[in-house]
């Protein structure tokens, strides 16, 4: 270590302790909050079902898996992080299809006497699954498993759960939002820590660009509005009224396709 | 889509309440179920179940499954996917050994086929969709059961040319509309004989919706249906609707093999509970 630092060095050398400690907090932050949302929204479902059991699985498409993410009821607190492949069962028949699902009275033909579903472990009787959301795409599926006052779920039910489903599947795209800006955030201040001091947000361009997917399509657009907004007041507002209406058009194809 | 949160999307137009009563005259009055499928067993009928699969020898299918096949999406085939026979067809969920019963037991003596097409991968699965639909389209099938659909607006042309392709080689389509409210193809399309659920059971009641795009209602709510595993269950959406209008299409098209697709729509709908003939 060099005995007299520039002013460079100890700026960069702060910003590297810096960003340790917001790298480990928020780890330690942002983790909890997310789970402890879509935990709350499980738990709502289950009191208000009156359900033994509700759990949230996310997909996740790199392994073709369905994770259990949180889940409410007695016996299912191990359950959080088991997969499951996405071509088995109930929830990765919803997953596959889009479609909510409700089942109950389960039963097996009395002439067959197999041990099938008993050597999974829970059997329940009745079960409702519904997709979670994100436009057209499934990211998961929320479920309840026996309603307690009822031998089935109804309609009430399908729409009810419906309800509960994109609350979390709006906290789950929106934490996943969060979690790539603060990604991006890190990766971009990282490489300003450790540039060029004459051409810092050069290399954090290209950082965000080679290293962060889709949040450099949102840093080129950003930068894409910057430089426009430099042009001047009138060319800032021009900009921004285009994207305005083109977000009002596609919203309205939407809704006329629905 | 508004009015009654308690009821799915699409199926509103089927409550108590809103079922329009319809009048036919002439000789679309003449057009009646005992002459539409009276006696109809849909002998010779080759249906195929475009689903999870089928459990070929679930008890409640009698041995009507003549076989099937399986489409798995394949980056490195030709259009993404390859199809492979699959002479004793099984069920990765269930969903489509009840749509497979409901339809054998409204046709008992119709041949059904299991088109597989959810498998282990998200990002085949309308490719895979596709496939199956184009497999069952050119093998001879006469009625196409898709208790399935696709949101996904970049396949609205392909899925819209199978349709077509179906329609002209004289197949009819009977497809379940989604449960929740977002475009759903095949279902839209007005080649298609699209379904949601009803709140009724006998499985011969259903109804015509003359304000489209859900054209038929017939019972999908609390329905007993063969499950996967040798097992019933009680189960609910307008996917358990759909095969009930493929059940008597099959029992037409089994009584009147001369029928066309339009004219099975045109006796569908004459033929229809909420129709009063003058």
């Amino acid at each position: 270590m060099p005995t007299a630092q520039g002013p460079e060095e100890k700026l960069s050398e702060q910003l590297q302790r810096l960003l340790a400690a917001i790298e480990a907090s928020g780890r330690a932050v942002s983790a909890k909050p997310k789970d402890a949302l879509l935990q709350s929204i499980v738990d709502a479902a289950g009191a208000i079902f009156g359900a033994a059991a509700a759990s949230i699985l996310l997909v996740n498409e790199q392994e073709n898996v369905l994770e259990f993410k949180v889940s409410f009821g007695a016996s299912d607190h191990d359950l959080v992080g088991t997969k499951f492949p996405l071509d088995k069962g109930i929830a990765g028949y919803v997953v596959m299809t889009g479609q909510p699902l409700a089942i109950s009275n389960v039963r097996q033909d009395t002439r067959f006497n197999q041990d099938f579903a008993r050597s999974t472990g829970y059997v329940p009787t009745s079960i409702l699954a519904t997709p979670l959301l994100a436009g057209e795409r499934v990211i998961g599926v929320m479920e309840v498993l026996d309603k307690l006052a009822a031998s089935s779920f109804n309609l009430q039910d399908m729409n009810l759960l419906g309800i509960f489903a994109n609350q979390a599947a709006l906290a789950i795209e929106r934490s996943q939002q969060m979690e790539q800006l603060q990604d991006t955030l890190v990766l971009g201040l990282k490489r300003l820590a450790s540039a060029d001091p004459e051409q810092p947000l050069t290399e954090l361009m290209e950082a965000l660009g080679k290293e962060s997917g889709n949040s450099s399509e949102l840093v080129e657009l950003a930068d894409a509005f910057n430089e426009i907004s430099a042009l001047g007041e009138p060319e800032r507002r021009a900009c921004y009224q285009v994207l305005k209406t083109f977000a009002e058009y596609r919203r309205s194809i939407r809704r006329m396709r629905a | 889509m508004s009015g009654d949160p308690n009821v799915p999307a699409w199926s509103e137009q089927f409550t108590a309440e809103a079922i329009r009563q319809l009048t036919s005259s002439g000789p679309l009055a003449g057009l009646t179920p005992a002459w539409a499928w009276g006696g109809s067993t849909g002998k010779g009928v080759r249906v195929a179940v475009v689903d999870s699969g089928v459990e070929y020898d679930h008890p409640a299918l009698d041995d009507c499954v003549r076989g099937g096949v399986v489409v798995e999406y394949d980056e490195g085939a030709e259009n993404y996917f390859r199809i492979e026979p699959e002479e004793k067809p099984f069920d990765s969920a269930g969903h489509g050994t009840a749509c497979a019963g409901i339809i054998h037991a409204l046709a008992p003596q119709a041949e059904i086929y299991s088109v597989r097409v959810l498998g282990k991968d998200m990002h085949g699965r309308a490719v895979q969709f596709a496939g199956g639909l184009d497999w069952a389209t050119e093998h001879d099938m006469q009625v196409i059961n898709l208790s399935l659909s696709t949101a996904k607006e970049e396949y609205f042309g392909l899925f819209h040319d199978l349709a077509d392709q179906a329609y002209f080689k004289n197949v009819n389509l009977v497809s379940a509309v989604n449960n929740i409210p977002a475009p759903s193809y095949p279902s839209l399309y007005s080649s298609v004989i699209s379904v949601a659920a009803h709140f009724g059971h006998d499985p011969f009641e259903y109804y015509y919706n003359p304000a489209p795009p859900v054209e038929f209602g017939a019972p999908g709510i609390d329905v007993q249906v063969a499950w996967n595993n040798k097992q019933y269950v009680i189960s609910t959406g307008n996917s358990f609707a759909a095969p009930h209008i493929a059940g008597i299409v099959t029992l037409i098209r089994g009584k009147h093999p001369e029928l066309t697709p339009f004219q099975v729509k045109t006796v569908l709908l004459a033929c229809a509970t909420n129709m009063r003939r003058e």
